[in-house]
Formats: structure tokens, sequence, C-alpha cells
């Protein structure tokens, strides 16, 4: 009996991620993987004036303060996965004329912050025994891959199949279907469908294989998010919902109904699916407050024997 | 000095601000004068001494509190799924279960042959009769009036479950279009029926109503118009004048108008990205326009009834219709009334077809948020996981709505078959109103149970004298609240504290509690611990 917890989108939130690393042995867990998207936002800018406090706009609250006010909202805004960033005047307006040195700007924090995470999983999973799989998201750079491949004990697991456990394996891509955002890594149907094929390809024996593909399968229910109109605008208030999720990925799983899929990208789509034989999971996201939603899932060599959605 | 802004990447989920016009028509829709309104306004004249626009203004200004909690609530969890989550998160899952699926779902088996008996009144027999009556048909006439039949008043019930489950099936993308369809011509048929008003007298209506309810209704001929308000007197009931406001005997009769508004939060979502508080801002304004201009548009109409139609009259129509003592047979709905002001069978009929919409842009809301619950639940193993199945084929959970169906035909026939529906009316209200009080207390702890959760949301700085804004405006809804639990528990009028009333309840508790706990041990033996669920994992 091999016992997974799945999480994903933890969009930068340093609890979040602290908290996923700490599940595994909360949740008496033998495998943890994340499903993607592990970056944040947004930078937030401290701008400190002549008299040494700081300005910072954050949730649209204009506030000055002290060196220990900014400590504690610092930790505040990594909570809550953004990045913030100590700035002068200048610095701030340079930024706010060049989106090139944002785009920079963002790297250089995502990958400070990828470091610190990594360091915080080898200091808590070393000699633990459990596994830990992370496999970046469309919303990830690449410039990450590399940070999580200097991990002692994290596997960075996109584009591979992995062992499990032993008895199962594991292909992930955190790619996804095209999304009106122009993420880092998202590609036509087509060519979703070629990289998992790549993979599952390869695969000797299909019902012991677990697939880990960020976008959950279309018109799974687990893919619905609000309907956006032309300037990103959810309609109807948010309440007409609509299926957003990969052809690809729910093709793959009815071709080769693998006995578990581990999904992600849709913070809404909070649920299971079982196509056909395939148990397929999106535990959702709640990453800004600063709670990981997960799914514990227990498997035998039949396949998943049982699961519960986490909110922890 | 800079105004420091936050940079923005593009991510996914980065959605713009939604309108908040659309916020505001579901809310408007939620607390629906047409249906609840007209229905629960119908019940005034059994609390004398009241004035109704007393009641709806004074329940109105404390059910803004509501707004207020729900709005900061979903500021701080959006996309979390409303009063389940709120609760169990901060109270526990067992508390969260048994409040919200007993409140979200159990209830609205109870509120089945209530929407039945509104599309019997309001859509049904007004249409069948006026068509009856133009046409000369006799089997019309019979239809319009089998509608308020129990035999009818059931079918009108079933009626409702099909219509919900086609809203349901069809999904919230669809239904949200329907909805909104529905919101304009609804209120192109309220225009109408204003400007209908406006342009008459009150001697207009008593002619059109006399012509009209014995051509076309069988009410016996005559002045039917001073055989309704004899009989009521003779009943020993005269409405109060309108335009006495009497606070103090108003106050009774709120316990009743709040079946009707207290549910502009019924729809309280967010989705994507939270900015700050003008997310709050814009979700707490749909919801209050909601019931700012219900608040206004029934003072409007009100009004408008009591100069065109008559004060006395209306009352009386209502208080001898549920006497069964008035020769006009069937329930005053005010469209109805007021088609009578018009010999144009065209306007009569788009009168009454589109003052429908608001019947059909509503009903689809009776299983909706009961199907969301349902699944949030079942997936955190509480409920079976087949309750959250969802036909791949027509993307419907079709187990959640049988679910609601089964328990809907059942507590129709209950209602209509054994008992007096209308006594009951306001149990459904009850239920409700028990989970929002629980919700109420999760708002209002909150700052103090989860800081770590309150201090980083966007509404950790909006305060008053000091107390967090969630608290204050909590304590001050949760105050209503009780004050509607004492009324409802010490006054027979309202229906509740009999003991038929009481154990309906209890069952429909028991069935919540019996359920938390039977699947916890069944969990507990399948090596699952469901208080695990919502344990918050350590951070360091």
């Amino acid at each position: 009996m091999t016992t997974i917890f799945f999480a994903t989108d933890v969009h930068g939130s340093e609890i979040c991620w602290k908290k996923f690393i700490n599940a595994g042995k909360f949740y008496n867990a033998d495998i943890l993987v994340l499903g993607g998207d592990m970056t944040g936002k947004a930078l937030v800018p401290f701008i400190k004036d002549a008299q040494g406090k700081y300005k910072v706009n954050f949730l649209e609250e204009e506030m000055l303060l002290d060196e220990e006010g900014k400590l504690t909202m610092e930790k505040n805004i990594s909570d809550r996965g953004y990045y913030p960033i100590n700035v002068t005047d200048d610095e701030y307006d340079e930024l706010n004329a060049d989106s090139e040195k944002v785009e920079q700007l963002f790297v250089e924090r995502v990958l400070l912050m990828a470091e610190r995470w990594v360091k915080f999983a080898d200091e808590k999973l070393a000699g633990t025994g459990i596994k830990c799989f992370v496999c970046p998201g469309n919303d990830d750079m690449f410039e990450l891959d590399d940070v999580l491949a200097s991990s002692k004990t994290i596997t960075m697991s996109e584009g591979q199949i992995l062992d499990l456990d032993g008895y199962y394996e594991m292909l992930s891509s955190g790619w996804s279907n095209p999304t009106p955002w122009d993420t880092h890594r998202e590609c036509s149907e087509e060519e979703l469908a070629a990289k998992i094929e790549a993979m599952a390809s390869k695969i000797s024996d299909i019902d012991r294989c677990v697939f880990n593909l960020h976008a959950p399968p279309f018109g799974s229910g687990l893919d619905e998010a609000p309907e956006l109109d032309e300037n990103l605008r959810p309609k109807y208030a948010g309440r007409s919902l609509i299926p957003v999720g990969s052809t690809a990925v729910r093709d793959a799983i009815m071709k080769y109904q693998p006995p578990l899929a581990l999904t992600g990208h849709i913070h809404e789509g909070r649920g299971i699916k079982r196509m056909k034989k395939t148990f397929v999971v999106n535990p959702g996201s709640s990453y800004e407050q600063s709670t990981l939603l997960g799914a514990i899932i227990e498997m035998d060599k039949k396949g998943v024997k049982k699961y519960v959605l986490t909110s922890g | 000095m800079a105004q420091p802004g936050m940079f923005v990447r593009k991510a996914s989920g980065l959605v713009r601000s939604w309108s908040v016009f659309d916020g505001f028509v579901y809310a408007f829709f939620s607390i629906n004068l047409v249906t609840l309104g007209f229905f629960i306004f119908s019940f005034a004249p059994y609390i004398p001494e009241a004035n109704l626009l007393t009641a709806i203004v004074i329940s109105g200004i404390f059910i803004i509190f509501e707004v207020f909690v729900y709005a900061l609530l979903v500021a701080v969890m959006p996309r979390a799924g409303g009063d389940y989550v709120w609760q169990s998160r901060i109270l526990g899952g067992g508390i969260g279960f048994v409040l919200s699926v007993t409140g979200w779902a159990w209830i609205l088996w109870h509120w089945v042959p209530l929407y039945g008996n509104m599309l019997a009144y309001n859509v049904f027999t007004p249409i069948l009769g006026i068509l009856s009556g133009w046409t000369g048909n006799t089997g019309l006439y019979n239809a319009a009036s089998w509608f308020v039949t129990t035999n009818g008043f059931f079918v009108s019930s079933l009626v409702v479950i099909v219509l919900a489950f086609i809203y349901v099936s069809l999904g919230m993308s669809w239904y949200a279009r329907i909805q909104k369809f529905c919101f304009y011509l609804g209120m192109a048929g309220m225009a109408t029926m204003i400007i209908m008003m406006l342009a008459s007298s009150r001697a207009d209506f008593i002619a059109g109503f006399n012509q009209y309810a014995t051509e076309f209704f069988a009410a016996g001929g005559g002045d039917v118009y001073q055989q309704i308000l004899a009989a009521s007197a003779e009943g020993g009931y005269a409405a109060a004048p309108i335009n006495r406001i009497a606070i103090g005997a108003s106050l009774a009769l709120i316990p009743m108008v709040v079946f009707f508004n207290l549910w502009p939060n019924w729809g309280a979502t967010l989705y994507g990205e939270v900015r700050g508080a003008s997310d709050f801002k814009r979700n707490f304004w749909s919801m209050a326009a909601g019931l700012i201009a219900t608040t206004i548009l029934a003072l409007i109409v009100l009004g408008l009834i009591a100069r065109v139609i008559g004060w006395d009259f209306y009352n009386a129509a209502n208080f001898t219709f549920y006497e069964g003592t008035s020769p006009f047979g069937v329930f005053p709905y005010p469209a109805l009334l007021v088609s009578f002001l018009t010999d144009s069978p065209l306007l009569q009929m788009w009168l009454l077809i589109s003052m429908s919409a608001w019947f059909f842009g509503w009903c689809g809301t009776v299983f909706l948020s009961s199907t969301r619950v349902i699944f949030a639940a079942a997936f955190d193993r509480i409920l079976p996981e087949w309750m959250a199945r969802v036909s791949t084929k027509y993307r419907s959970p079709v187990n959640a709505l049988l679910v609601m169906a089964v328990g809907g035909v059942i507590v129709s026939a209950g209602m209509h078959y054994t008992e007096n529906l209308e006594t009951y009316a306001l149990n459904s209200t009850v239920v409700i109103a028990v989970t929002y009080f629980g919700t109420t207390i999760a708002g209002a702890i909150l700052p103090y149970k989860d800081p770590d959760l309150y201090n980083t949301s966007p509404i950790a700085r909006l305060k008053i004298f000091g107390l967090p804004l969630i608290t204050v405006t909590g304590a001050i809804f949760g105050i209503f609240l009780l004050f509607l639990f004492y009324m409802w528990t010490t006054d027979a009028v309202y229906g509740i504290n009999e003991p038929v009333s009481y154990i309906y309840m209890a069952v429909l508790y028991g069935i919540s509690i019996a359920i938390y706990y039977g699947s916890k041990m069944y969990r507990r033996k399948q090596g699952i611990n469901l208080d695990e669920i919502h344990k918050s994992i350590p951070v360091e």
C-alpha cells in the first residue's frame, strides 16, 4: 500500500509550500506530489521614505510602516503568494516604465524563492524516506527547473516517467492547453497530446502508471472556470462556469485508462471524477488563504483503494 | 513620492472585476418580489395591526448587515463554496456539515412545494383562467381551477422539479443566460404593471375586477369587490391603514417578511484573484443593490396597489382567500388583479406572461445551491461518492439532482396531501436562518479564531470603533437572527412553535447528524479520519 499526498497550484505561497513539505508526516504519506504552478503572480514594492518609513500598497491598502511593521507585512505578502521587493522611488519609476525589467525581477524573485523552498524541503525531508515529486506548471518559468533539479530530496518530474514506489510509475507534464494569459508552458492541444503520447507510449504496464498532468480533462467537471469576456472579465458576475480543460488530457486518459490521474490548474475545479477505469482528482487551490488543499490517495496493486480531499 | 502599486505578471486566473450589475441581477432575483414577496405578503392580514411596508423597510435595514457578513467572508475566502466551507473551517467539520447540508439541501425539499404553489398561483391559474375567458374554452377554465387543488399543487411541484432538473443539467452558463433574459422580460412586465396602475383609478379597478372575476373566474356576479370586503369584515379582519407606520406592531411581521428578503446573499461568490477591498465593495454592492432596489420596488408596488386596488381590498382578498370565504376563488396575485384594468386580451396575456419570467428566472435556485453543497460534502467523504457523480454524456450531476428530486417529491406529497402547506411555510426560512446564524458566528469570530487568515485578507483594516467590521456587523445581524428565532418560537402565528413543525425540523437535522456520525464511523473503519480533513498542517 502506498499513500500519496497530492497538492497543486501553491502560486508562491510560502506557507502553503511549507505545509506541503510537512504534509508527508502529518498525513503519513509515503509520496508527495506537487502538481505545478509554484510561482507567485505579483511583486509588492516597499518604498523607503526620508524618515525611514516604508510605503507599501497591499490589497489596495496604502500603508506607511516602520521596520517592525515591514517585517510583518513582508511575511503576510509572502504567505499570500506575492513577492515583497525593496525599491527606491527612482527604481520604482524605472520598473513602472520597463516591463522587461519587471519580468527580470520576477525571475530573480522566483529563483530566490525556489532556492529557499528547496533548502526547506531538503532540511525537512532528508532521512524521512518520503519521496517528493514536483512538476512545474504552465505559470512557472523554465528557469525554475534547474533549481528544483538541484535539490537532494525533490525530484523534478517534468517530461519524465519516474518510479513512484517500486510498483507504480508516474509520467508528468505541467504543460497546459492555451489560456487567455499566454503563460510559460502552454501549447496547442495537438502539441500537448504529442507530449503526453511521447511518455505514455513508453509505459509498459498502464495499470501500474499514474498520470500527473497539470491541466484537467476537458468536460470532467474538474475544469469548470468562470466564463470570461474578451476583456478577461467574468461574465454574469462569475456565475457562468464553462469547461476549460484539455481535450488532449481527456483523450489520453480515455485511451490509456491509467488507475490514477493527478490534475490541477483550475482552482475552482476541486473534486474527483471517475473516467472509465481512471480515478481523476483535482484538489483545487486556496493558496491566497494560506490553506493547502490536497488529496490523500492510498493505492494498492489494484489501483486507488481510498482517497480523501483535505483542507489543511 | 510614488504611490506604489503591485507589479503583476501574466499568470492564470488574473481576471478583471466582474460587472456589479450582473451580481445585482442575481441578488435581485433571489429576493424575488413577485414570487416570494407576493406570496408572503398575502399572510400579512394575520398580523392585522402591523404595517407591511414598515416591516419590509426595517427588515431590509437589518439584512444589510447580513450582506456585510457575506461580502466580507467572500473577500477573505473566495471560491470557497460558501457556508459549508466557511463553517467547516472556522467552527469545525461537524457543525459545518449539519448546518449547511440541512440549510442548503434538505430544507430545499420543503421549498419545492412552496415553489409549486407559487407556480400555480402566479403562472398556471392566471394564464389559463384569462385564456379560458377569452376563448370560452371550459377545458382551460377547468385546468386553471384544477391547478389550485391539491392534485394541481402537487403537479405544479413536479413541474418545478423538472424545471430545476433541466436548469441544473444545462449548467450555470445556460442558467445565467436564461436568468438574464428573464430579468429583462420580468422587468418589462413589472414596468407594464406599474404603468397600468399609474394610468388607472380605483373605480377602473372595481369595474374591471367585478367584470373579469365574474366572467373569467366564476366569482358569482354582482359587486364581488364589496362582497370580499364584507366577507373579510365578517371574518373579523380589517386592514390597518397603509399610512400608519406602526413600528412596534410591525416588528411582529418581520419574521414573515424575511421569507422574501433574507436571501440577497444566495449566490455570494467571487472568482479570480482578490485584488483588495474593492472586491469586497463590489460584492457588497451587488447584493446590497439587489436588496435596496427590491425594497424600493416593493414599496412602490404596494403603494400603487393601495391607490388603485385598495389597501383594504388587497388585504381582505388575501385574508378571505386563506379563510375560504372569498367569492373570488383564486389567489389574489397582484399581476392578475392589475390585468383586470384592461380589456385588451393581448395586454392581459403580455402582462401575465412577462411577469411569469420572475418565476422562471428564479426557480432554478431551488436545486443549484443544493447540488453544490452535496458535491462538497461528498468530496469530503461525508456523503457517499455516488452523490457527486456527474453524467459524462450530459455533464449533469444526476445523482445529486435525484436526491433533491426524490426528497422534493416526498415532501411535496406530504405537504400537499396531509397538511395545510401554508401553516409550515416558514419552516423553510427558519432552517436556512439557522445556517446563516452559523455563518454569522463564524464571520464574527474569524479575526480571533484564525488571525493569520484574517490579517492577510483584504478586510483586515476595515474596522468600526477599533473592532473588526466583520465582528461588528456579524454581531448586529446575529442579534437580528436571535430576534427572529425568539419570535418564531414564541408566537403561534408563524406556524413554527407547534409539535409537528418541531418534529419536522428535528428530523431534518437528525438526518444530517446521523449521516455525519455514521460516515465518521464508517470512514474510520476504512482508515479515514474525517476530523483531519480540515485540520491545519503545521508550518514549521
